[in-house]
């Protein structure tokens, strides 16, 4: 993928990451107090709402992409040999797909069990 | 006789192990600039000093060296404006050092030729047989006019932060260039500029610590032609008001006349 298309990336799930956290530290902070935000139950009940559960889902991917692209780009900068560039785009999309897939396996895990 | 004390780093790759500071006292006169002190120094108490320059008048960018810790013209540099009575001057940062204040450009204008920084046709034999001129109006001209008042003297370069980490990195002054010719309406090499540019090592790799344009001679401002190159890259459009005016490819060359 072209490096324009890339940085696009970054920029969009940057501007995506604030507003999806935003939304929900207002959630979990203010529309529901913090103590209660945290309760077990509270929270199984949050992942097995559909669309909240894919609301944390997205905020996921976004934090993760985002994050995983900008050390990407500090690791380009840091050595500019191409097998070392290679690496670390390998590296890079594993790493995204590996915490992807456990992520969504807990947002999962959570709505169809839990025992609660 | 009031006098000045200047500083040169001195450094010999063939020779020494590392730089040594060596001091020389020179004396002062009206209107003297760095580059005064300097070759009073080189011709009158060590003819071994080594700088490289040219013009004497900041228009070649020969003389680009590190006076008292920034990139400055060394003829373009009066002693007065510097502050403290000391002249220190060093070599350029972010380049190799050949002898003294003189550095290797070879990376520097390699990186400037990768990014085309000519007119590009797609007949090329409207080159070797031209019929008319390749005409620009001022208003086409207003949008690049001021990088082309580059003299590549490297200051950008040595003061860019980028490049003093990532080796690829194009620099300020071959990105500025590749702008001004990408936005040219004569231009029809921009695809190809920019697959040049938009690579892991390319044009997002600047940070827009902006020291680029600060510390230009000239009053270019690399770092705004760097911005405006990444938002041509990034929406794929040309920059904003190309082809809204420019008459090109004039028969015979006469403002005025029709296009072919």
């Amino acid at each position: 993928m072209k490096e324009s298309r890339l940085m696009l990336v970054q920029y969009a799930t940057a501007v995506l990451a604030v507003a999806l956290v935003s939304v929900h530290l207002l959630m979990q902070g203010v529309v529901t107090p913090y103590a209660t935000a945290i309760l077990f139950g509270n929270i199984l009940s949050i992942y097995r709402s559909g669309l909240y559960a894919v609301f944390l889902e997205s905020l996921l991917v976004v934090v993760l992409v985002h994050g995983f692209n900008g050390v990407r780009i500090i690791l380009h900068e840091w050595n500019q040999s191409t097998s070392w560039s290679n690496w670390v785009d390998i590296v890079t999309v594993v790493a995204i797909v590996a915490s992807v897939g456990y992520g969504t396996r807990t947002v999962i895990l959570a709505i169809f069990g839990g025992g609660a | 006789m009031t006098e000045v004390k200047l500083v040169i780093q001195r450094f010999n790759p063939m020779v020494d192990i590392e730089p040594r500071l060596v001091q020389y006292i020179v004396p002062k006169r009206e209107g003297m600039t760095v580059l005064d002190a300097l070759l009073y120094a080189r011709d009158y108490v060590d003819h071994s000093i080594a700088l490289r320059f040219s013009c004497r008048q900041a228009s070649c960018g020969s003389c680009g060296m590190k006076i008292n810790g920034r990139p400055r013209l060394a003829c373009y540099t009066q002693v007065d404006e510097l502050a403290g009575g000391e002249v220190v001057a060093q070599p350029m940062d972010n380049f190799a050092i050949v002898k003294d204040l003189v550095v290797d450009l070879e990376s520097f204008f390699t990186k400037h030729r990768e990014l085309m920084p000519f007119i590009v046709r797609s007949d090329p034999g409207e080159l070797e047989q031209p019929a008319a001129e390749f005409l620009t109006t001022p208003k086409e001209l207003e949008r690049f006019l001021q990088y082309t008042y580059c003299i590549k003297c490297g200051l950008c370069t040595s003061s860019c932060p980028t490049v003093a980490t990532d080796s690829k990195f194009p620099g300020p002054q071959a990105l500025a260039q590749a702008y001004r010719y990408t936005v040219d309406e004569r231009d029809e090499g921009g695809e190809r500029r920019l697959a040049a540019l938009d690579t892991t090592h390319g044009i997002w790799r600047c940070h827009f610590a902006g020291s680029c344009s600060f510390v230009c001679p000239k009053g270019v401002d690399p770092a705004l032609g760097i911005q405006l190159l990444r938002r041509h890259v990034l929406t794929g459009k040309p920059p904003r008001g190309k082809g809204e005016g420019a008459q090109v490819w004039k028969p015979a060359g006469r403002p005025g006349a029709q296009a072919d």
